[in-house]
């Protein structure tokens, strides 16, 4: 009940900010970027001026797999940059305004506060990630080759896996700091220092949640789930209850001003 | 019975002690006013009854109960500058604050309109809180102070910044809820304190200096004064009164001079004597008790 009515004002506050607009708008340009671009390179080329006469340049022909690789791609650049962006306030820039001070005052369950930001901000990015994805999936269909809608799904559920890891990370930040900025920076270093892990242990750690992606690669070309791909989710998954987790206790402690 | 009960509150920032040990106790149904000069930890003092902040040392027993640690369902708070959600409307947000606090939809609405009427802002109450003037917002923060029906109220700073209207306002609601629940408000203006509070306590460097109810602390600070106003300088009077035995200070304001004394009767016989004898021109001759603010400058001192 609690839980409902603060959810609920959460999911009202996203439309006044019109998030639920502008995040999957911002999705989408960043997913359909590579398909459409790609498609239409020769006759980009041909209106920058072309190449000069004489030139043989062969533009490789893209199978659809690595064409709805290339969305993820971009994904994991700047769908974690905006995932980051968007939520380095939820809770830090409501402590820094002064909003919690009457509203925390109220008998509150902490664990209710944090967990309905957290679900409202899980569903947009779900949305978001799920009509970005459509959108690719479906120029690439379009325009490249068939992909079945069934391996669209499966690349959104296990990919959704790692962003669902990204802003319990956000959430995370927001419970230790009051400032924005620094919420954001802090989460984007996180992921920037688990893909050095990643780039220098890769070899050796297989279930690292930076794995996500090669191993939905794997799913894309051989079209079966890998041992790796299950265990990577599970690792990913649990990692997130335990940061939540985390950020609820953390708050707990936490004076609110 | 008690309503809150502090013992030996302490709070510390670095090597900085904001609240030092204090010690009070709150009756039911009464409003006592937490006065002290800026910095003087009033803040300080409320976030952590509220559960703000988190005290250094010290503790804090509501009513009595031992095992009671969080007793936010039975507090109301106002802060000094209360930040609303701007996009809600006053009536949504009294609504949500309701439901928060475990009210039922039904029941939070009928409350939400009761206490718009209440605090006089029912003209308003479906306009965004981003258009509300600073003496509705104050209203509305009362408004979701006391819809759950706390026992006691902590407001920061009520009336400090509003405007003459706005402060009568905010006070005669004060009057009216003190009838209801306990209240405890700090403010820098002594007038305030002075006219709707029960007892007092007064704050000077994180410590109580002092404390009680009003009745007592006038009686204990009632050194009797005359203030006497010339027409010409006052220096000359000065001297002639200081040679009367019953004057004990005096202070000079313009033309006003301020005399304190040890006792009322013998002091006015004597000068009205010496008045008379030397034919003073004398306009004005006033005899009163000391002020809140006498008994706040000598504290604090």
């Amino acid at each position: 009940m609690q839980w409902i009515t603060l959810f609920q004002k959460e999911t009202k506050e996203n439309w006044h900010n019109k998030k639920w607009v502008w995040v999957p708008i911002v999705f989408t340009m960043i997913t359909i970027m590579d398909p459409i671009t790609n498609y239409y390179l020769p006759e980009i080329i041909n209106m920058a001026g072309g190449l000069p006469d004489g030139t043989v340049f062969e533009l490789p022909t893209l199978a659809p797999e690595e064409v709805i690789m290339m969305s993820i791609e971009q994904l994991s650049m700047f769908g974690v940059l905006i995932i980051a962006l968007m939520s380095m306030g939820i809770i830090a820039a409501e402590r820094n305004s002064g909003v919690t001070e009457i509203i925390l005052v109220k008998p509150i369950r902490y664990r209710n506060y944090i967990t309905a930001k957290w679900t409202t901000l899980l569903l947009l990015v779900w949305l978001s990630l799920f009509v970005g994805m459509f959108l690719s999936w479906y120029y690439t269909n379009l325009l490249f080759g068939d992909i079945s809608f069934l391996m669209l799904l499966q690349i959104i559920f296990f990919y959704g896996l790692w962003l669902t890891f990204v802003l319990t990370v956000s959430v995370f930040f927001n419970t230790m700091f009051k400032i924005p900025g620094l919420v954001a920076a802090c989460t984007i270093l996180t992921v920037i220092f688990m893909s050095i892990i990643n780039m220098i242990f890769g070899h050796k750690l297989t279930w690292f949640p930076n794995q996500l992606s090669a191993h939905i690669q794997e799913l894309v070309i051989t079209n079966t789930v890998s041992k790796e791909l299950i265990g990577t989710s599970i690792i990913t998954l649990s990692l997130t209850i335990i940061i939540l987790f985390a950020a609820i206790v953390l708050f707990q402690r936490k004076e609110i001003f | 019975m008690d309503i809150l009960t502090v013992h030996q509150l302490t709070k510390q920032y670095g090597t900085q002690m904001v609240v030092d040990h204090i010690s009070f106790t709150l009756g039911a149904e009464k409003c006592i006013a937490l006065i002290g000069p800026n910095g003087a930890g009033k803040t300080t003092t409320i976030r952590i009854l509220t559960g703000l902040i988190k005290q250094s040392g010290g503790t804090i027993q509501f009513m009595n109960d031992k095992n009671m640690t969080d007793f936010r369902s039975y507090i109301g708070y106002l802060p000094q500058h209360p930040v609303f959600h701007h996009w809600m409307t006053g009536k949504e947000y009294l609504i949500y604050c309701a439901k928060l606090t475990y009210i039922n939809k039904l029941e939070a609405e009928k409350q939400a309109d009761i206490l718009l009427e209440k605090v006089g802002i029912a003209h308003a109450k479906n306009k965004r809180i981003g258009t509300y003037s600073g003496g509705m917002k104050q209203r509305l923060g009362i408004a979701q102070a006391i819809i759950h029906q706390p026992k006691i109220l902590f407001l920061d700073e009520p009336v400090s910044a509003l405007d003459p209207i706005g402060r009568r306002e905010v006070l005669n609601l004060m009057e009216e809820l003190k009838k209801e629940m306990t209240i405890l408000f700090s403010t820098h203006i002594l007038s305030d304190a002075d006219e709707i509070s029960d007892e007092l306590i007064l704050l000077h460097g994180g410590k109580i200096v002092e404390s009680g109810s009003m009745d007592l602390l006038r009686k204990k600070y009632q050194t009797a004064k005359i203030e006497l106003e010339f027409e010409n300088g006052v220096d000359d009077y000065e001297q002639k009164l200081t040679s009367i035995h019953a004057v004990t200070d005096t202070s000079i304001e313009r033309s006003v001079i301020h005399v304190t004394v040890s006792n009322i009767e013998e002091a006015r016989k004597e000068i009205l004597k010496m008045a008379s004898e030397n034919n003073w021109r004398l306009m004005n001759f006033t005899v009163n008790r000391a002020s809140l603010e006498d008994m706040f400058m000598k504290a604090v001192q």
